[in-house]
């Protein structure tokens, strides 16, 4: 009858540890987002994006991240189906009138719930990294300056070696100055400004694949998805900043009975510090759903 | 007082059930409730159709008999009592109660209200005993146990196992009952050298009799006639994790 030869508890033990291990991960990425609402036109956000994208122990967790993601879907919709199917064909006529733990018995549905914003999530922040959705990118001036220096290189070198006459040569130096003509305006009168970082050192604000090649040319491919703009961009949006705060209260009660449930099912409790987890459940329940609330509210009400 | 009862009636585990509906007039306020249906049976009885099969057996809430599913709670309103312990003055006149029987997969219905429990018998026979001989009762503080100690496994050990837990569960889990009869032996030095292979083995035959999965929703807490705690679950958990990872049984 029970769909994968392990024992319930064991299972409901699998279920506890790996939401255990993503409930170290969100205060983590609460912080990381936190980073937007210092003042600095970005900075500190885009640092951290860039140090989450380019880290090797980073990407290493990326992967168990999301094993754990997956096993914790799916043995939660194992537990579910053999749940339903322990109560039988029949089901009662009355439904329960018990009183019980507020969220504890809709764990599948907030969880699916998660889930679904998370494929949201994804299609938003994660794709765009891939380039699977267009996202807003960013240049480093440095990285394409030697892009089309070595371009320029590699031209002179196919003449010197004969392969190509000057005239050639000329022409597709010509190609290559009309090419990167706006990149080569950008940064000789800094117009547009928008495009341009502070410092000078980027290139930023691109918006879609189009504009990006506009600026870097087909064959770049060392840029950057530009988070700190995507995310001001869609918090603008009412309707998106209010998905994301329910959510987040959704969340919230899901992980209200889930740090609780971890002590139940690990054993793990004790009438001398039972108190205690309540507390620790209720406090960061509360703690981590507000602080993520905090950029979308910040984005809406004091940019 | 007058009542009007919806009660599920079923000819046997294979037959269709449906809910029929009587009219029960006059019913004392001190009646128990069991008494009610005593009531409702001999007019139906003198009406020459078939009685209410239901269970019961001591009518003083301890032998774990009685069980009903009465308006969407295991053992009706009451907290802390079975359902013979319940009475009438608990209901208002002219109220209309809807009576099924426990609904979970390893409790099939027999007739009418009475649902087949041989499934708990099945998970005690897997170890919910000691196999030694321990003869006759032994002489107080013959074997040195902490007064609250005595009185935590006293407390596992007054599950009746009338199944009010799988009742009130919305997965049909048996995890008070399995681990109220765990914890009893657990907590006492009797109990300790088969602990390990008494928790893996009733855990075992309590998953392949098909019950559900505990979510930590704490129904059966709440309906427990005998007030069972939830910590006795979080005992088998903890019993279950060492008895894999550190037993060699």
């Amino acid at each position: 009858m029970k769909l994968v030869k392990l024992a319930s508890i064991t299972k409901k033990m699998t279920l506890a540890a790996v939401g255990a291990f993503l409930l170290i991960f969100l205060p983590m990425h609460m912080g990381l987002n936190l980073c937007i609402i210092r003042d600095d036109g970005g900075e500190w956000y885009r640092n951290v994006c860039h140090f989450m994208g380019t880290n090797w122990i980073v990407k290493v967790f990326e992967v168990i991240l999301l094993a754990t993601v997956l096993i914790h879907v799916i043995v939660a919709i194992l537990l579910t189906i053999e749940n339903l199917r322990a109560r039988g064909s029949v089901r009662y006529a009355v439904p329960s009138k018990t009183k019980t733990h507020f969220g504890s018995k809709y764990m599948i549905w907030t969880g699916g719930l998660i889930f679904a914003f998370l494929v949201l999530h994804f299609v938003n922040f994660y794709f765009a990294k891939f380039g699977l959705v267009e996202g807003v990118y960013t240049v480093k001036t440095e990285k394409l300056q030697m892009h089309i220096t070595d371009k320029v290189l590699d031209i002179q070198q196919q003449m010197e070696s004969g392969k190509i006459d000057q005239q050639k040569a000329q022409e597709m130096m010509m190609n290559l100055q009309m090419e990167y003509m706006p990149y080569l305006q950008l940064t000789q009168s800094g117009q547009p400004a928008d495009k341009l970082s502070k410092d000078g050192k980027e290139i930023i604000n691109l918006r879609g694949k189009k504009e990006l090649e506009s600026f870097a040319g087909k064959d770049f491919t060392d840029y950057e998805p530009d988070f700190y703009v995507m995310c001001n961009d869609l918090f603008k949006n009412k309707m998106y900043s209010l998905i994301y705060l329910l959510a987040l209260i959704i969340l919230g009660i899901h992980l209200f009975h889930a740090i609780n449930s971890i002590f139940q099912t690990f054993g793990l409790n004790h009438r001398k510090y039972n108190k205690a987890i309540e507390y620790l459940a209720a406090g960061y329940a509360v703690i981590v759903p507000i602080g993520f609330a905090i950029v979308p509210l910040f984005v809406l009400f004091c940019k | 007082m007058n009542l009007t009862l919806k009660i599920w009636r079923q000819e046997n585990a294979r037959a269709k059930g449906r809910f029929e509906t009587y009219k029960l007039e006059n019913i004392s306020p001190d009646c128990s409730f069991l008494e009610m249906l005593d009531i409702l049976n001999e007019q139906l009885v003198n009406k020459l159709s078939h009685p209410v099969c239901f269970d019961n057996d001591c009518r003083e809430g301890i032998c774990g008999m009685c069980g009903l599913y009465i308006n969407g709670r295991p053992h009706g309103p009451d907290d802390g009592v079975t359902t013979c312990q319940l009475h009438m003055r608990r209901f208002k006149d002219g109220d209309t109660i809807v009576i099924e029987p426990w609904r979970a997969k390893p409790f099939p219905i027999i007739r009418d209200l009475v649902v087949d429990r041989t499934a708990f018998d099945k998970i005690i026979q897997e170890g919910g005993y000691i196999s030694a001989t321990t003869g006759g009762v032994p002489d107080a503080n013959a074997i040195p146990i902490p007064k609250h100690k005595a009185d935590e496994a006293m407390d596992s050990a007054s599950c009746i196992g009338c199944g009010a837990c799988v009742a009130a569960c919305k997965n049909a889990s048996a995890m008070l009952f399995v681990s109220a009869k765990v914890s009893q032996m657990a907590l006492l030095p009797q109990g300790r050298p088969e602990a390990a292979k008494r928790v893996q083995a009733m855990v075992a035959k309590m998953d392949e009799l098909g019950f559900g999965n505990c979510t930590n929703t704490y129904a059966c807490e709440a309906e427990c006639p005998k007030s069972i705690k939830r910590s006795n679950i979080a005992r088998m958990n903890r019993e279950f994790l060492c008895a894999k990872t550190c037993s060699e049984e």
